[in-house]
């Protein structure tokens, strides 16, 4: 039985991943710690758990491990301590703001012989899955180039106050189809062009962004990381790719098995997804990695890897022309 | 009766020369080609007079010359009509290069003859219509723009399309409709940054990627396939500050035919159709020639024509040098 600590229910995503933790049959939820008190209480009433009244706390209560859900800026401190405590980390997208913090992040937990992995569901989907095996079939030959969106609405909240988010819609939503785009070809990205603006919200966070991607192995792509689907929408957002191949064509549409309802009562069009839960599939590999003591099979230099495109799309769109990876920091 | 003489018989010629038989103020005089061979049995198609010359044709008095050739005969076919006194109908892209752009507007204005540039793309209803949206304001203020152009690799006369030195490979070919497109909605282009195929080697088979900063403000992202399997497809995006407009494209077809096949045979493919009371390309042919007898400023003029090339000529000198390209006008 894995232990685990719930650091932060900042991010929504946190909801998700502690009721998939509750459904395997490995992991136990031993509290939860939130600066938000109310929120704390309230989660861990609905997920059958306790209130912690500090990240200290918690992490002195035996546990092995801790899912940190907090607000972007804050991913480093909290990994940093639940390092010292030598409890290994899942750790929100993005995994930092910046290189430099991804970097220090992925050094404490080395140096505390604790595992770091960065949560990207998304590779575990099974439509994405599906895909990988495609690829892999050598089906559609060579990649050349590939596609991508990752849209959504504009959350809101901490997520539009930069001192807590360290970016807008680029910050969000880039490194999902980066990390996909890595994942299928096995290269690095080596060059960002971004054009980036506030044109949807008028505000002082970007809501959207275009990139341009050259990866090591001579394939390119775009990415379009807004938050460009309006209120009247009747979903979240998408992830999409189109994978380009010498001898075919793979599309992906990862939410489209939906139901539409049209609801009177709602006065709105939605749709209801009906696809699998991919947060299962995350969930269940940080447990049994911690459990076998196996390699997470997402680490924290997945996650390094897709902060430095975005730290170089938000450098690209001030230059306004393209930047070469590593990044210079 | 307006006289017409067609100059080519291939897809799009067949495409002009059907629309025209279809106005009873218009007299198709008849039908050449710039290749060796004079197009008989095209010109009973069209139950029309064939010429084994332009030359010849041009002898016969047309008073308006549709030019349907590959691109790198559209100079010396609209300069021998310019001459020779008619009004010119030019298909996309207006020429190869701005200098012949430039060459051929000047040349039909020094001989007082009209030059219509015939991007069809404005009279496609779902795009006419977006734009008509657009200016509408119903979705505010416009912020991303995405659209989608695509099939499989074409065939041409002697494989000119595989000839990039001819014609430019699709993004001189197909999505300077959407380029165009994009000014006509939006204004000028700031600045373009590409990635495709065009700089790589990649027997019949093209892809590119386009990003577009109109001087206006939003952010385009235009994709454009010539690798795509399964037949042509468009799609067209528009966010707005308050709201969106989709055009998803062969999902919006009304008709599709699925015929039935033994068991085990091959077929059953469904052939979609999205039939129209006005054929777009009988739309554009009838405006121009409206606007010829009326005098009226016609929707795309030669100065659009010539500004579209530039956009498509951008993006390939972005893909070729890996650079952004800022835009002139």
């Amino acid at each position: 039985m894995v232990r685990i600590g719930m650091m932060s229910f900042a991010h929504m995503h946190a909801g998700s991943y502690a009721a998939c933790l509750n459904s395997l049959p490995n992991a136990q939820i031993v509290g939860i710690a939130d600066d938000d008190e109310a929120r704390g209480r309230e989660m861990a009433s609905r997920f059958n758990t306790q209130y912690f009244p500090s990240y200290e706390a918690l992490l002195s209560a035996g546990i092995d491990a801790v899912v940190i859900c907090s607000e972007n800026a804050r991913h480093k401190d909290m990994t940093l301590m639940a390092a010292s405590a030598g409890k290994h980390v899942l750790c929100e997208k993005p995994l930092a703001t910046n290189v430099i913090d991804a970097m220090a992040m992925i050094s404490a937990c080395k140096k505390a012989g604790v595992q770091l992995m960065t949560a990207f569901p998304c590779r575990f989907h099974p439509a994405m899955q599906r895909v990988k095996a495609m690829v892999e079939s050598g089906k559609i030959g060579r990649i050349l180039a590939i596609r991508g969106t990752n849209r959504g609405r504009n959350p809101g909240g901490w997520f539009t106050q930069l001192e807590k988010s360290g970016g807008g819609a680029v910050m969000d939503h880039t490194v999902h189809v980066t990390d996909l785009m890595r994942w299928l070809t096995g290269a690095e990205v080596v060059q960002v062009y971004a054009e980036i603006d506030n044109l949807i919200n008028h505000a002082d966070f970007d809501d959207v962004g275009f990139l341009t991607l050259e990866l090591s192995d001579g394939t390119f792509g775009t990415l379009d990381s807004s938050w460009s689907r309006p209120k009247t929408y009747p979903f979240w957002g998408d992830v999409t790719l189109e994978i380009v191949g010498e001898d075919g064509v793979i599309s992906m549409d990862m939410f489209s098995q939906n139901l539409v309802l049209y609801s009177d009562t709602q006065g709105a069009i939605s749709w209801v997804n009906w696809g699998s839960n991919m947060d299962l599939g995350l969930t269940r590999a940080f447990v049994n990695a911690v459990e076998n003591g196996t390699p997470v099979p997402i680490t924290g230099e997945d996650g390094l890897k897709a902060v430095e495109v975005v730290q170089a799309a938000y450098r690209s769109a001030d230059r306004k022309e393209p930047v070469k990876l590593p990044l210079e920091v | 009766m307006l006289k017409v003489g067609l100059i080519g018989a291939g897809t799009m010629g067949r495409t002009h020369g059907s629309a025209y038989k279809q106005m009873p103020d218009v007299q198709l005089i008849g039908v050449c080609d710039v290749g060796p061979v004079e197009p008989k049995t095209f010109a009973e198609e069209l139950q029309t007079r064939s010429f084994p010359s332009v030359e010849a044709m041009l002898d016969a008095g047309p008073q308006v010359v549709d030019i349907c050739v590959p691109t790198p005969w559209h100079k010396e076919c609209a300069l021998a009509a310019a001459k020779a006194g008619c009004h010119v109908i030019c298909e996309k892209p207006l020429a190869r290069t701005l200098e012949d752009a430039r060459e051929i507007i000047t040349a039909c204005e020094t001989a007082g003859v009209k030059l219509f540039p015939a991007h069809v793309l404005r009279f496609f209803p779902q795009y006419a219509t977006a734009k008509q949206l657009i200016d509408n304001g119903a979705i505010g203020k416009p912020a991303a723009v995405r659209t989608f152009r695509g099939d499989g690799f074409p065939q041409g006369f002697n494989d000119w399309y595989a000839d990039f030195e001819k014609s430019g490979g699709l993004v001189l070919d197909m999505i300077i409709h959407d380029f165009d497109w994009l000014r006509w909605c939006f204004g000028p282009v700031e600045r373009v940054f590409a990635k495709g195929l065009a700089a790589r080697v990649h027997e019949h088979r093209d892809y590119a990627l386009v990003t577009l900063r109109m001087r206006s403000g939003p952010i385009a992202h235009v994709e454009g396939t010539w690798t795509h399997p399964g037949g042509f497809e468009a799609k067209l995006e528009v966010v707005g500050d308050a709201g969106m407009i989709e055009f998803a494209g062969s999902a919006t077809d009304p008709v599709h035919l699925r015929l039935r096949t033994e068991a085990g045979g091959p077929g059953g493919v469904p052939v979609p159709e999205s039939p129209l009371e006005v054929d777009p390309y009988f739309a554009e042919l009838r405006h121009f020639l409206d606007c010829l007898q009326s005098g009226a400023e016609p929707i795309v003029t030669p100065e659009d024509g010539y500004r579209a090339l530039e956009i498509s000529l951008a993006a390939l000198e972005s893909i070729q040098t890996g650079r952004v390209v800022t835009l002139s006008e």
